[in-house]
């Protein structure tokens, strides 16, 4: 279990990238329907970060070819993306938001 | 520039290689377009974020761009990666970034780099470092100003400086509330002609009543030569029996809510060096703005600016448009019919300004003292 940050410091609409202490890169997103979701972090087309893309309703888009991801399966809902990134557990408790890195393979 | 054997009425005008020689157009653009303002678009055209529009100033393609928090923004219009001319078209809409087309560098409407491929095992890179180069950019009048210099000269003193000095007085152009005008009609001409050219025509009016029978129609002073710029603070009367600035001189449109009873049926015009003619009349404004683009090539976008309420009940501009395009014709035609004798060997030395054009002399002191000194 990993402590991320706050969730008053990852406000709606807004993503962290979560580097330590998890063996690839993790996006956490505050969505502006107040869910948390996290998911790994590299586009599966190209070496891009989800955290630096765009947050829309439970899909983030990739800010480099415009591959879009559905946040809460992992799935590409179009091309360029032809794979699914993995989905973690996220949560929050006590105002901290919780990341468990699953081992799971994408779905 | 020194001629001998002068009569007392004439001054010389600059030789002839000014208007031919691509070194002193290169200078020009280092000297006087990247180093003063220069106005490059009507605000309104950046409706939303995202809405962005290029156009060339100096040697530099501009890209300027509407910001997610409303404001314009300006920056050159090249990858900072490899170099790749980053937008191709001269105007459109972004969702939320700008990309190079080459290798996918991301840039923010605010032209910080947002995303790049393998971007995130570069962490060393400073995304506001290597985010676009900004430009300064003001907005005055509902036009957007942009000033490639480092450190960009006084907007006060030399744009709202010079129409206060042809004016005579900071608040004549406030009455026209241009900011609040909208275009009715854009028309651009692609004139085969040096820039100076179009500038020294539109300062004099020796050539009115021989090229423009429209206009000394319905301002007959300008049959006698003297242009409303030779003066500080003149318009040029309407004729008695003109109704409005239009062609044949029929009724014009509602007179513009500011402007006073000493500006009514009065024709004013402004040249803001280097690139920018105003004209006023009490029903609407004229705004042109020249591209340089080569030697002998000059693009101008000319705007006819009207009241909201005219332009939204669709009220028709079409005699009020079509008496300045006939004249922006007339002397658009003149000027490509002078470039080509540029280099002629009858004008090598140049030709000669009548008093009516004197104040044309000032120009070219003017010009040569800026291609003198460097762009600082």
């Amino acid at each position: 279990m990993i402590t991320v940050c706050r969730i008053e410091d990852l406000p709606p609409g807004e993503s962290i990238r979560v580097t330590d202490g998890v063996p690839a890169p993790v996006a956490v997103f505050h969505t502006e329907d107040g869910e948390v979701y996290a998911i790994d972090d590299t586009c599966t087309h190209q070496d891009a970060s989800l955290a630096d893309g765009w947050l829309e309703g439970c899909f983030v888009e990739c800010p480099l070819h415009t591959a879009f991801f559905d946040l809460r399966t992992g799935r590409p809902t179009c091309p360029p993306a032809k794979y699914a990134v993995r989905t973690h557990q996220v949560s929050v408790e006590n105002g901290q938001v919780l990341l468990r890195i699953g081992v799971a393979e994408p779905a | 520039m020194t001629v001998t054997n002068l009569s007392p009425s004439l001054i010389s005008t600059l030789p002839g290689e000014h208007y031919t020689d691509p070194e002193v157009f290169r200078l020009e653009q280092e000297r006087i377009f990247e180093a003063m303002w220069f106005c490059v678009a009507r605000a309104s055209e950046l409706a939303r974020p995202g809405s962005y529009r290029t156009c060339q100033v100096g040697r530099e393609s501009v890209l300027i761009s509407r910001a997610r928090d409303g404001s314009v923004k300006a920056f050159l219009n090249i990858c900072r990666h490899r170099g790749a001319k980053l937008c191709t078209q001269e105007t459109g809409e972004v969702k939320r970034a700008f990309q190079c087309p080459y290798h996918a560098w991301t840039y923010g409407l605010d032209g910080k780099l947002v995303a790049a491929p393998n971007l995130t095992s570069m962490p060393d890179i400073d995304r506001t470092e290597y985010g676009l180069v900004t430009v300064h950019v003001r907005e005055w009048l509902g036009y957007v100003w942009v000033c490639l210099a480092e450190t960009p000269p006084s907007f006060e003193d030399e744009v709202m400086g010079a129409v206060a000095q042809r004016l005579g007085s900071t608040e004549a152009i406030a009455n026209y509330g241009i900011e609040g005008l909208e275009v009715g009609r854009r028309i651009t001409y692609d004139v085969q002609a040096n820039w100076k050219l179009i500038i020294e025509n539109f300062m004099e009016c020796y050539h009115c009543a021989t090229i423009h029978p429209e206009l000394t129609e319905v301002l007959p002073e300008f049959a006698d030569g003297f242009a409303a710029q030779y003066y500080v603070g003149h318009g040029a009367a309407f004729g008695e029996d003109v109704e409005g600035f239009t062609l044949g001189g029929g009724e014009g449109l509602d007179r513009i809510p500011g402007v006073d009873e000493e500006q009514d049926r009065r024709y004013y015009a402004i040249t803001v060096r280097p690139q920018v003619f105003i004209n006023l009349v009490p029903d609407h404004v004229i705004f042109h703005r020249m591209f340089p683009m080569a030697h002998d090539r000059t693009l101008v976008e000319c705007d006819w600016l009207y009241l909201p309420h005219v332009t939204e009940n669709g009220k028709d501009v079409e005699h009020s448009v079509e008496l300045f395009h006939r004249v922006n014709q007339q002397d658009f035609d003149a000027c490509e019919r002078t470039q080509p004798a540029m280099s002629s060997r009858a004008y090598a030395k140049g030709g000669v300004l009548v008093p009516s054009e004197h104040h044309i002399g000032e120009f070219h002191t003017w010009h040569q003292n800026r291609l003198a000194h460097r762009a600082h």
